[in-house]
């Protein structure tokens, strides 16, 4: 009977997987419905043991696992829903859960970003698992970490645990929430550890997360709550990361009373531009010792006036075939939001050296123009005023250069301002510097420190 | 007397030579009139003009319902009108009566205009200009097939100036009954290539001195020249006055640059991303400005923390916050 069993395994594993394969062509989107199971499709369905079919799927211990944990934090986990004006039909949704006494819920700060900059314009409900509703409102923000914490009046759940070790790399997980209003649900996965090469602390899970997940809680084996969803790599397969439990104490420390209530919108806005300041000035920070330089061509490269800088260099593919780019390319690798669609604290640096292999200076000159006004900025004229800019010819180490500055303010947070700086080496016309330095949402004196920095370190030598 | 009918276009139609007092000419849509107006406005005998002793002329409505206008003025139905010299409106064929009190001017100096005399060398040298100009802007981009390239912008740029030039001509050859191709296509092609080279030159200067407003300088002057080469062509094409033509041609210009610069500013996201670099960038040592260090650049940067607070505010005041407060 065992073997028998084991063959009917065996053999429905090969069924599943052929029909996985003929999925695949065309690509099923995301929303249709699951394929049909297999059993449903066995052509000769009578010569296979369907007792025993059932049986082995029972007995599988990754869905009977998933079905406990989702049992026991099903009270915990509330849906978070943004309402514009008196609306009733939701503006934004996401997922949040029940800590501490049960009391206070833990979210995403990009749940309610929303409803912290526009208080007047938003309201939040929770939506429980017993269908209770009511109004909500937020206590403390991290907007670095992507946490907030909400409370209503009178809410009280079962609370979950909280693990602060960062789980093993392989160890099994769940992550739970309400995908694309889809209504609760797990998904099953694997913690890889932390992101690597990541300024804030994220633990890579490889597992489905979905909009709508944000803010819900990631369990390990025991239950515990060892980070929160936060955000997924899109059009790539199960890159999901996790903010780390161990941040929520002291953010519950700091959670008293609702922030909409005692403060005004004004200072929501200054309170979330100062957490961003806090966190740039440490992005930001020079490297130790002198900066990181990489010499292309006789020309020094700034690559490291940052110390999370990470650079890649390339032989950029050419505008014209008689020419050579060469591209060093360095961005920090993450940047943080403030509000949806507006990430702050990002700096970013292309050198790219051109070379003419025997073009006229009037054609290698045109070149130089067509790349130095390159791709332009992205911004939304809701978000952000326009440039104010300024150029000039200035003597730069060993060569001289046309400097274009471009600076503008965000509309919404007075303190934050994006950089724009194009450098272009003037000297030669068979050879010239085009370089770039790209500030994101931070504040103006850092920007000016920043660009001291990167311009300082350009040099050339013969 | 002489009466000439006016046609549409303002050239004569008909001429008529009345000599002898009480010499009478009848005009009307019958056959039977001395003038025979094909008109529906007009009636069969609809206006009687008669040479009066003294040299002048009595204009008579044969009891109309349209009536007879002279210079505009209806003329009464029983008394008539006595006119020295005018426009006699009947229907809506114009009429144009002169008698020997019609003053003449003296004989003008013969003066034939510089642009006039040397059209065929001025329309050649603007048309190789523009040519030379649109060929240049393809080199420019050094393009893998040259040749080719080059000759089609050359050929592209020849077929707009003859398409503009043309329709100048055509109109001229309305108004006129003559051509004058040669001076239209001077007058775009020389207008066109000032316009296409001093810009390009206002490029460089512009970078070898870092005065920016030489752009702006640059701007203006095509603004000029596309006025003046507007009032030539309009001069040379219509029978308007200065004054007049050149009310038209600023009208004209001003549309055209406000559809220019609509089309320059872009959309509203595109102004937001908009990075001013400067002027083009010229490489090797053709500047006469002496560079900064870069702790000037650095105090001047200082500035922009103050303009880019005045965009904000700029922004706010025309769009404001969804929940603003500030």
């Amino acid at each position: 009977m065992r073997i028998a069993r084991f063959v009917a395994a065996v053999w429905l594993y090969g069924f599943a997987t052929v029909v996985a394969a003929q999925a695949e062509d065309p690509p099923v989107p995301a929303e249709a419905p699951a394929p049909q199971s297999p059993e449903a499709q066995a052509p000769d369905a009578d010569t296979v043991d369907a007792a025993a079919i059932d049986a082995e799927i029972a007995s599988q211990e990754l869905s009977a696992e998933a079905q406990v944990r989702l049992d026991a934090a099903r009270d915990a986990v509330v849906q978070i829903r943004g309402f514009f004006d008196g609306s009733e039909s939701s503006a934004f949704h996401g997922s949040g859960f029940a800590v501490d006494d049960g009391r206070r819920i833990v979210t995403n700060y990009h749940v309610v970003a929303q409803a912290v900059l526009y208080p007047r314009q938003y309201r939040l409900e929770y939506l429980a698992s017993d269908g209770r509703k009511g109004l909500l409102h937020v206590l403390a923000i991290d907007v670095r970490n992507d946490l907030a914490v909400v409370a209503a009046d009178d809410l009280e759940l079962p609370s979950l645990r909280l693990r602060s070790e960062i789980p093993a790399q392989g160890e099994r997980a769940w992550s739970i929430g309400f995908p694309l209003n889809l209504g609760l649900t797990i998904t099953e996965g694997v913690a890889n550890g932390l992101v690597e090469n990541s300024i804030e602390q994220r633990i890579h899970y490889t597992g489905a997360i979905n909009g709508g997940m944000s803010g819900g809680p990631a369990l390990d084996r025991r239950g515990r709550v060892y980070g929160v969803n936060v955000s997924v790599v899109t059009g790539r397969q199960l890159v999901g990361f996790v903010v780390p439990a161990k941040h929520i104490p002291a953010l519950l420390a700091r959670a008293k009373e609702p922030l909409d209530l005692s403060l005004s919108a004004r200072q929501l806005r200054q309170r979330v531009t100062a957490q961003v300041l806090a966190y740039e000035a440490e992005v930001l920070e020079a490297q130790p010792g002198a900066a990181g330089i990489q010499k292309v061509r006789g020309y020094a490269l700034p690559t490291q006036i940052s110390r999370h800088l990470e650079c890649t260099t390339v032989d950029e593919r050419s505008p014209h075939v008689r020419m050579r780019v060469e591209a060093v390319s360095c961005s920090i690798p993450s940047r943080i939001l403030v509000q949806p669609g507006v990430y702050v604290a990002g700096l970013a640096i292309q050198h790219r050296i051109l070379q003419s292999l025997g073009l006229h200076p009037l054609h290698f000159e045109r070149q130089v123009n067509r790349l130095a006004a390159g791709p332009r900025r992205a911004g939304a004229s809701a978000h952000v005023a326009p440039f104010a800019c300024r150029d000039a010819l200035v003597s730069l180490d060993g060569f001289d250069a046309r400097i274009s500055t471009c600076v503008r303010q965000y509309r919404l947070f007075a303190g934050l301002y994006d950089f724009d700086v194009t450098v272009v080496g003037i000297d030669d016309v068979h050879q010239a510097l085009v370089s770039r330095l790209a500030l994101q949402g931070v504040a103006f004196e850092s920007g000016r420190r920043t660009m001291e920095r990167y311009l300082g370190a350009l040099q050339w030598t013969p | 007397m002489v009466i000439e009918q006016v046609g549409p276009h303002g050239h004569t139609v008909l001429r008529l030579r009345l000599e002898g007092a009480g010499t009478e000419c009848r005009v009307g849509r019958d056959l039977g009139c001395d003038i025979v107006v094909d008109d529906d406005h007009a009636a069969p005998h609809h206006a009687l003009l008669t040479l009066l002793e003294d040299g002048r002329v009595s204009v008579r409505d044969l009891g109309t319902r349209n009536g007879t206008r002279v210079d505009g003025e209806r003329v009464p139905a029983d008394a008539g009108a006595i006119v020295e010299q005018g426009e006699v409106i009947v229907g809506r064929t114009r009429l144009r009566v002169r008698t020997r009190h019609t003053p003449i001017g003296p004989e003008r100096v013969f003066r034939r205009d510089f642009v006039r005399r040397h059209r065929t060398p001025l329309a050649a040298a603007g048309v190789s200009a523009c040519v030379a100009y649109g060929g240049f802007l393809q080199w420019l981009d050094a393009p893998s097939s040259m040749l080719r390239s080059v000759a089609i912008a050359g050929l592209v740029a020849l077929g707009l100036i003859a398409l503009w030039a043309g329709l100048w001509a055509l109109t001229t050859k309305l108004n006129h009954g003559s051509w004058h191709f040669r001076i239209h296509v001077a007058i775009a092609s020389i207008g066109a290539a000032f316009c296409a080279w001093s810009y390009w030159v206002a490029g460089l200067v512009a970078f070898a001195t870092q005065w920016s407003v030489l752009v702006r300088i640059g701007v203006a002057v095509v603004g000029g020249t596309a006025l003046l080469a507007l009032y030539l062509h309009l001069r040379e094409a219509t029978h308007y006055g200065r004054r007049v033509t050149l009310a038209l041609a600023s009208a004209a210009t001003l549309v055209i640059g406000a559809i220019a610069w609509i089309m320059a500013i872009g959309g509203e996201d595109g102004d937001v991303n908009r990075v001013n670099l400067g002027p083009e960038v010229r490489l090797g040592a053709g500047r006469v400005v002496p560079n900064r260090d870069i702790a000037d650049y650095l105090a001047e940067v200082e500035e922009l923390k103050r303009d880019a607070g005045r965009e904000r505010q700029k922004s706010l005041l025309s769009v404001p916050l969804a929940d603003a407060e500030d």
